[in-house]
């Protein structure tokens, strides 16, 4: 499978197609953004509409995705899945929280085999997780997706978060996306166009970590992580779909 | 009056104290609906629902409006069958 390149605007159209009619069969795509662009939460629409009204647009895309949580600022270092799945579908059909275990369990298992060191968080480690990154000065950003956690997202050892989750679920199916930083984003840039304080950034950073710092400089190539997500995702999705259910 | 409200599935797991946000009505108060039809969405969790007529009939009241959060069980409108 090659490295699909993209933009921001396209994944959220390939997203609303795929749930536009009934899912039959998993289907996925994973790709990167080659430009920075901004994907925000459903529910911050009015941040949505003020950065149109104010010409952001013009800098950088700006778009709502249909799926919940903070803002993600797309872009060459972060790769993108998307997953549509039938609604009866063995990772679909046990409710939400058991669709994101299953797809954050698959990111952990695949970069562990990449070299890097990185697990699920299960929704009973959540509190002791926040409470650990407040101890060392670092409070929740809702407003950004890599600002916070949310149940089976993926982090390292010292639960800095590698990958985000989210998720739309409709009586047609049910969508999964995923979004892996394989490099360090650029924070200042999502500060500065949502008027956060820079400041912020430096939260961000301490917040997350990429598989090029978790990697110490010998970094994976992209076309290596789409390939193993894409075998990986064969093999639990189409091969052994039931491997989803009999997990512990 | 028939409660609508986000199904038990989409709270499966949950903490108690959890809210869910109404992200978007797309129907609105007096507007006949067919069972199953989308009527809103809701975000739980980073989660979009729809959440849909649990019968066909017309929408009396909506009880919980678009920003605002509500709890599992909550009915967030009710509907004249």
């Amino acid at each position: 499978m090659t490295l699909l390149l993209s933009t921001a605007t396209e994944d959220q159209l390939w997203n609303r197609e795929q749930l536009a009619r009934v899912v039959r069969e998993p289907r996925w795509r994973i790709g990167i953004c080659q430009q920075p662009g901004v994907v925000l939460g459903c529910s911050q629409r009015a941040v949505h509409d003020r950065l149109h009204s104010e010409g952001k647009r013009n800098e950088i895309e700006v778009v709502l995705r249909e799926s919940g949580g903070g803002a993600v600022l797309v872009g060459p270092w972060m790769l993108s899945l998307s997953l549509a799945l039938p609604r009866d579908h063995a990772w679909s059909v046990q409710g939400s929280l058991h669709s994101y275990r299953q797809l954050g369990r698959l990111f952990a298992e695949t970069l562990r085999a990449g070299g890097v060191g990185a697990h699920a968080l299960c929704p009973e480690k959540m509190n002791d997780a926040q409470i650990a990154l407040r101890d060392r000065g670092l409070p929740p950003l809702a407003w950004a997706c890599f600002g916070d956690l949310s149940p089976w997202e993926v982090v390292n050892a010292e639960g800095r978060k590698l990958v985000g989750l989210a998720q739309r679920r409709r009586s047609t199916g049910t969508l999964l996306v995923a979004g892996l930083l394989v490099e360090r984003p650029p924070w200042s840039m999502l500060c500065a166009l949502l008027d956060h304080p820079d400041r912020l950034a430096d939260i961000l950073r301490q917040r997350t970590t990429d598989c090029a710092r978790e990697l110490r400089n010998t970094p994976t190539p992209l076309s290596v992580w789409v390939q193993m997500l894409h075998a990986a995702l064969t093999d639990a999705l189409t091969r052994n779909p039931c491997v989803a259910s009999t997990e512990a | 009056m028939t409660p609508v409200t986000l199904t038990d599935e989409a709270w499966e797991d949950v903490d108690p104290g959890v809210e869910a946000l109404v992200d978007k009505w797309l129907v609105q108060e007096g507007d006949a609906v067919e069972v199953g039809q989308p009527l809103a969405n809701a975000v739980l969790l980073k989660t979009n629902f729809e959440i849909t007529a649990p019968a066909t009939g017309t929408i009396a009241k909506i009880l919980v409006q678009t920003g605002e959060t509500f709890a599992r069980g909550t009915p967030i409108a009710t509907l004249l069958a």
